[in-house]
Parts: C-alpha cells; sequence; structure tokens
C-alpha cells in the first residue's frame, strides 16, 4: 500500500471517523450535562431572539475594546475567510466533499483560488511568530494553540506545495497534504479546533443567558 | 461513417509550445548565419496539442525547395519560407509519421549523396561498364 | 539475418542505403527520447551492433504486449528493430509448438549463456504453480530457470513489472512480478496495460546501441519514457490550472475538451510517455479521446479507488460507517454527561 493509498483510503476512514465520535460526544456531553437552574425571574422571553442576535453581534468586538484589538479583529477574518475560500472553492476539494455528501457546488477558477491560500498562509504564520514573540501572548499561549497552529500550517504547506507540484513527486506531495487534513481531523474534536462547532452553540448560549436577565449581548 | 463526423474535434486548445518553438528556431537561424553550427529540433520530443503540429507548419511556410525522398518508406525535406529552416517528415512504409524534426542548416545532411552509398554505387557502374 | 552480421551489414542486404540507414538512426534516436545531437552516436552504434538473443516468456497474461508491439505486419520501425534482434522463442510469433520450442529455448540459453536478454510478459502465480504451466513446466520454474543465465531481463507491461490485472485485489492467484521473483539479475519494468510500442522498441534500441541498460527510476522502469507524469505534459493542463472540469462524459465541458480530472483521469499521479509519444504511432491518447487517464502504468492500479474517481476523492471503506461513528459519539457523549452528572450529584450532595 503506498502512501497516497493509506491516506486516501484507510487514513481517511479512521480520521473522519474520529473526528465525528469526538465532536458528537462533546457536542452531546455539553447538552445533557447538568445545567444551574436559573431561579431568578426572566426579564425577557424573546430567549430565541436573543440567542440568534449573539451569533451576530458577537461576530464582532465590543466597541469599547475595538480601538484596542482591530488588528487582531481584521487579520482573524482575513485568514478564516482565506481559510474557508481556499477549501470550499477549489474544485478538487468540492469533488472531494461530494464524495462524502453526495452534492458538489460552483467554485471559483483554481488559478485564482492560490491568492487566498497563499494570503491566509501568510497571515497565520506571522500570527503565529506574534503570538511567539508578543509577551503577553506568550504567558497566555498553551500547547494546544501551537499544535492547532501547527496542523493548520501544514495543510496550507502541503495543499500549496501539491499544487505547485513542488517539493517531493507529486503523488507523495498530495499523500503528505491528506495526511495533514488528517491530523486536522483527528486533532479538532480535542483541542480548541473543536471551536468550528462551538462557536454557535456558545454565542447561543451565552445570548439566551444575558437575554434573560436583560441584558443585550 | 457519418456519425463519427458528428462528433466535434477541438482544435482550439493550446500548449502554448508554439511561440517558444519558434523563438528557438529564431535563435538558431541567428547561431547559423554567424557562421556557427547547425540545430536539429526534433518535434516528436515536445507535447503539442492536436492542431499545433499543423500551426506551426503553417507560420513556417513553403520555400523554394522540396526534395521527396524514397528510402526505408517516403520522407519530405521541405524548406520552409525562411531559407536555412527545412522541416523534414520521416515515414515508414506504412505511410505512418516516424519522425518530425526542423533542421536549421544550410543543407540537411540526409539530401546529401552517401560515401557508403558512392561506393557501393562504383562497384554497380563498374560491373555494368564490364557487362 | 545471420548472427554474425552487424545490424549495418544486414540492412544493407536489404538493399537499405546509408541514407535510409541515417534516416532510421535518427527516427530511432527520436524514439529512445534522444536528443539530435546524439545522432551520430546512434548511427556508430547500430552500425557494428551484433545481434543479441532474445528469449520472450508468456505467463499470466492477455497478449495484449506482443499485439501492442507486432500490430503492423508491414515493416515499421519497431518491427526493424525487432528484426534485429535474434526472437529465438516467442509463443505467439514462433513456427514452433511443443517439445521442439522448448528445445529450441533450451538450445538458445545454452549457446547465448550470460549473454541473451530475457523477456517477459504476463505475471506469475505464486499462489499455486499448477494455475499456469508451459509443457509441464510452472511459470515459476521456467522463470527462474530461464532467468539463471540471462544478462537482463525486461518485464513488459504491468503484469509482469508489477502484478497487473491478476494482482489485483483479492488475488486469487497470488500472482507477483518478475522482480519479486528475480533478485540477482537487472531487471527493466516497462510497464503500462499495454505500454506504448515504441517504449518497449526503445528500451530494445537503448540496449542494441549502447548495450547497457537504460537509466531507471526508483521503480525500475525507464526514466527517459517513465520520468514524466502524464498531468505535467498533458495538453489539456491549461483548463486545470483555470479549474474547468467535464463533469460528466458529453456533457458542455467534455465536447470542449476540458480536464479530465472530476471524471477520475488519474494523470497526476501516473508516470508514462502516453501524452507526449501517444499511441498509434502519435495519433492519440486516452486523455485526448475523452476518456480519463486510469494510471495503466503504475502498480496496483486496478485498486486505487475507481478509475472514475477523483484524485481528491477518498476511497471510499464506507459512507454508512460515518453515520455510525456519529451514533457512536452519540453514544459516548450520553455516556460521559451521565459519568458527569453523578460527579456533580455526589459533590454537591444536592440535587438542583
Amino acid at each position: 500500500m503506498t502512501l497516497l493509498d493509506f491516506a486516501r483510503g484507510p487514513g481517511l476512514q479512521w480520521s473522519l471517523t474520529i473526528m465525528i465520535v469526538g465532536l458528537c460526544w462533546r457536542v452531546v456531553g455539553v447538552f445533557l450535562g447538568r445545567w444551574r437552574k436559573d431561579l431568578s425571574r426572566p426579564r425577557s422571553d424573546a430567549l430565541v431572539q436573543g440567542g440568534l442576535r449573539a451569533i451576530i453581534t458577537r461576530s464582532a468586538p465590543a466597541p469599547e475594546l475595538e480601538k484596542n484589538i482591530r488588528w487582531q479583529h481584521l487579520t482573524g477574518y482575513v485568514w478564516h475567510i482565506g481559510f474557508f475560500m481556499t477549501v470550499l472553492l477549489y474544485q478538487p476539494h468540492i469533488a472531494f466533499f461530494k464524495s462524502i455528501l453526495g452534492f458538489g457546488w460552483p467554485g471559483l477558477p483554481s488559478h485564482l483560488v492560490v491568492i487566498p491560500a497563499a494570503i491566509t498562509l501568510a497571515v497565520v504564520v506571522m500570527l503565529t511568530i506574534r503570538r511567539m514573540i508578543h509577551p503577553v501572548m506568550r504567558a497566555i499561549t498553551t500547547s494546544d494553540d501551537y499544535i492547532s497552529l501547527i496542523v493548520i500550517i501544514l495543510a496550507l504547506v502541503t495543499g500549496l506545495m501539491a499544487y505547485a507540484h513542488m517539493g517531493l513527486r507529486y503523488e507523495t506531495m498530495l499523500a503528505l497534504h491528506f495526511i495533514s487534513v488528517e491530523l486536522l481531523f483527528i486533532w479538532t474534536p480535542f483541542s480548541k479546533l473543536a471551536h468550528m462547532i462551538f462557536w454557535l452553540l456558545s454565542r447561543y448560549r451565552i445570548g439566551t443567558y444575558f437575554e434573560r436577565k436583560g441584558v443585550k449581548a | 461513417m457519418s456519425t463519427l463526423d458528428v462528433i466535434p474535434v477541438n482544435t482550439e486548445i493550446l500548449t502554448g509550445n508554439v511561440e517558444p518553438l519558434l523563438h528557438e528556431v529564431r535563435h538558431a537561424l541567428r547561431r547559423l548565419a554567424n557562421g556557427g553550427d547547425g540545430t536539429v529540433i526534433d518535434l516528436q520530443s515536445l507535447p503539442l496539442a492536436p492542431g499545433e503540429e499543423g500551426r506551426i507548419e503553417e507560420l513556417l511556410g513553403k520555400g523554394e525547395v522540396r526534395a521527396e525522398l524514397d528510402a526505408l518508406g517516403p520522407s519530405v525535406v521541405q524548406e520552409t519560407s525562411y531559407p536555412g529552416v527545412w522541416l523534414v517528415t520521416h515515414r515508414n512504409t506504412e505511410q505512418a509519421v516516424v519522425g518530425r524534426f526542423i533542421e536549421v542548416t544550410h543543407m540537411p545532411e540526409l539530401l546529401k549523396s552517401q560515401q557508403a552509398d558512392i561506393e557501393r554505387g562504383i562497384s554497380r557502374l563498374e560491373h555494368q561498364l564490364e557487362n | 539475418m545471420r548472427k554474425d552480421q552487424s545490424l549495418g551489414e544486414y540492412l544493407r542486404a536489404q538493399g537499405v542505403s546509408r541514407r535510409g540507414f541515417l534516416k532510421f538512426c535518427s527516427a530511432t534516436a527520436s524514439i529512445m527520447a534522444l536528443p539530435p545531437t546524439a545522432v551520430a552516436q546512434v548511427v556508430e552504434a547500430l552500425a557494428s551492433a551484433r545481434r543479441p538473443s532474445v528469449i520472450w516468456l508468456s505467463f499470466q497474461e492477455c497478449t495484449g504486449c506482443t499485439e501492442s508491439l507486432t500490430r503492423s505486419h508491414a515493416p515499421t520501425l519497431e518491427s526493424l528493430i525487432f528484426d534485429a534482434i535474434s526472437l529465438d522463442y516467442h509463443h505467439t510469433l514462433q513456427a514452433a509448438a511443443g517439445y521442439g520450442a522448448e528445445a529450441a529455448r533450451l538450445a538458445a540459453m545454452e549457446e547465448n549463456a550470460g549473454k541473451y536478454l530475457l523477456v517477459v510478459d504476463g505475471s506469475i502465480p505464486a499462489g499455486n504453480n499448477g494455475y499456469s504451466t508451459i509443457a509441464g513446466i510452472s511459470n515459476l520454474e521456467m522463470l527462474k530457470e530461464t532467468a539463471a543465465n540471462a544478462f537482463a531481463i525486461i518485464a513488459v507491461g504491468t503484469c509482469a513489472a508489477f502484478g497487473g490485472l491478476p494482482h489485483a485485489d483479492p488475488n486469487p492467484t497470488g500472482a507477483v512480478s518478475v522482480s519479486d521473483i528475480i533478485t540477482d539479475k537487472p531487471i527493466i519494468n516497462v510497464s503500462g496495460c499495454p505500454p506504448i510500442p515504441v517504449v518497449i522498441t526503445g528500451v530494445l534500441a537503448h540496449f542494441l546501441t549502447f548495450g547497457t541498460i537504460p537509466k531507471l527510476d526508483e521503480l525500475g522502469r525507464p526514466a527517459a519514457f517513465f520520468g514524466q507524469n502524464i498531468h505535467d505534459r498533458c495538453y489539456r493542463r491549461p483548463f486545470y490550472e483555470r479549474g474547468q472540469f467535464a463533469e460528466t462524459f458529453d456533457d458542455e465541458g467534455a465536447r470542449k475538451g476540458w480536464c479530465l480530472y472530476k471524471l477520475g483521469c488519474k494523470g497526476p499521479t501516473t508516470y508514462n510517455a502516453c501524452a507526449t509519444l501517444k499511441w498509434n504511432e502519435g495519433t492519440s491518447f486516452p486523455i485526448q479521446s475523452g476518456h480519463g487517464c486510469i494510471g495503466c502504468s503504475e502498480p496496483n492500479f486496478w485498486d486505487k479507488g475507481g478509475f472514475y474517481n477523483p484524485l481528491s476523492a477518498g476511497m471510499w471503506g464506507s459512507r454508512d460507517a460515518l453515520l455510525g461513528a456519529a451514533a457512536a459519539g452519540a453514544a459516548l457523549g450520553v455516556g460521559s454527561a451521565i459519568a458527569a452528572r453523578r460527579r456533580q450529584k455526589k459533590a454537591q450532595g444536592t440535587e438542583i
């Protein structure tokens, strides 16, 4: 079995299985855990709207904080949007999703997707370096952060190198790209990367919690 | 065979190799003109889309000299509209193309009579004169 | 052709002029993917080349490789090179049969010990020696016996080079390649299902010209022909770069000649000369004719997840297993929630 056969076969099957098991475990576990009963009088009964509103309002920092963190705010969005464009609008990726989900969607011309991919990689690397140099960032960064950043960077680097036919032979680069993405899958449920699911749940929860207290979150 | 004709053949795809090839020919011609050696380019070694070989032939055009050889099948040596640039096409006895070259030279080697053949010709002529 | 004649003398005796011989050499150099500057060397070498003895053994094969090589019965370049070798044993092409044929093989082996070329097509069934036999001798036996005194072995076709179709899952005959059996002789793998005819003759021509094995890649294939992958030489590459793919056969993209990646083309991971040399003397190749490359010159190409499954898609074991995984995850979630609730109750002592 070649490296590519492993990457496209059992590697993919098992990493996706682990990711799905892990995420379902965490989500179900969170929902079924004990919730502290709130014995106060609710100030509003529009809890669902409050939850949904928070999903949108929490997309940007509070106005009072914005001037201090405008840089992180912008770069964070740049690289997340670039990442989604790369993952979701590159035709071979769409073919990958189609093989799992059964449906695809229109994509961008392939040679244009390189632009968001390259920008994403540059921004992530820059932010990582900043995280390692800046004293406050360094103090609050954990191994979870570093490993999460490494798997993201590996996926971007191997993807770009495979696309450009750089580095090792193409089938090896493609296998390495598959494997780096599989590492990402496996790491996701057990790390901060799980925020890809939890961001919706957390914001909704905060929204309903504050709405009940009569606070616009 | 009319149903086969209905299938459209797309000849608009390009590899982009036509222009660089012509530049190579230009450089080779300049070298030749300045007293340097000739150059041979093997057209079969380049990836060319269907139709691009025809395009190259079209662009090079036809010159004053056309020689047809009959050796192990027909071959054609055509001077293009650019003197010094010759298009050599080798075919076997089944008319299939076995070699395609662009030769940038004063006179393609293949057109000259070969020493070994001349020697054999002399023996044959002597033999004929004896009889 | 007499055995002691050189190739140059043989062609002269056939009435081929020196000019004809020069034409032959430049076409041969082109086949060998040598630059035109090497033609002079080819001329000199072929003029004095001796006629090597070649024994061709056919094992578990479909004869496609022989067919690929010998399609035309009028003299072609390929057949001229073929004539230049002394083909002392070949099931499909020889006139002899039975004991006479086997005797000819053994005589050729003895006469040319250490100098003959062994060409093999077809895989060898290592699962049971009885699956494929010739004159009562198993393929395994015959291969070992004939390889012992060969100069080199050319494994023609993906079956001989890597196991090929018989080797595909579940490999009922235990088919193996030549290099799985013979480990002490130089082996040239000319893979492909079938290989492009000029690649086979190119290897023979190299041997005739230089008397050596051509430079090989890490799978033992001649680097001159298998050094580039199809994708890098494919004329449809601009469409790949621009993201213009055919989604189904005969849709608008397919009619316009767009890239066949989404229809399962394995061009990016396949190394062969199809995109440059093409087939049927330069007529076309699968991608040009509208079908994606199936990767036939690579090992295990039958088991790469399907010819119509794109390279970026997984080779699925079971998509339903993922639903099972979700269920399993949920179950784990329930379990850990129950355990957590119990712990919390115990810690807080009250039911809230």
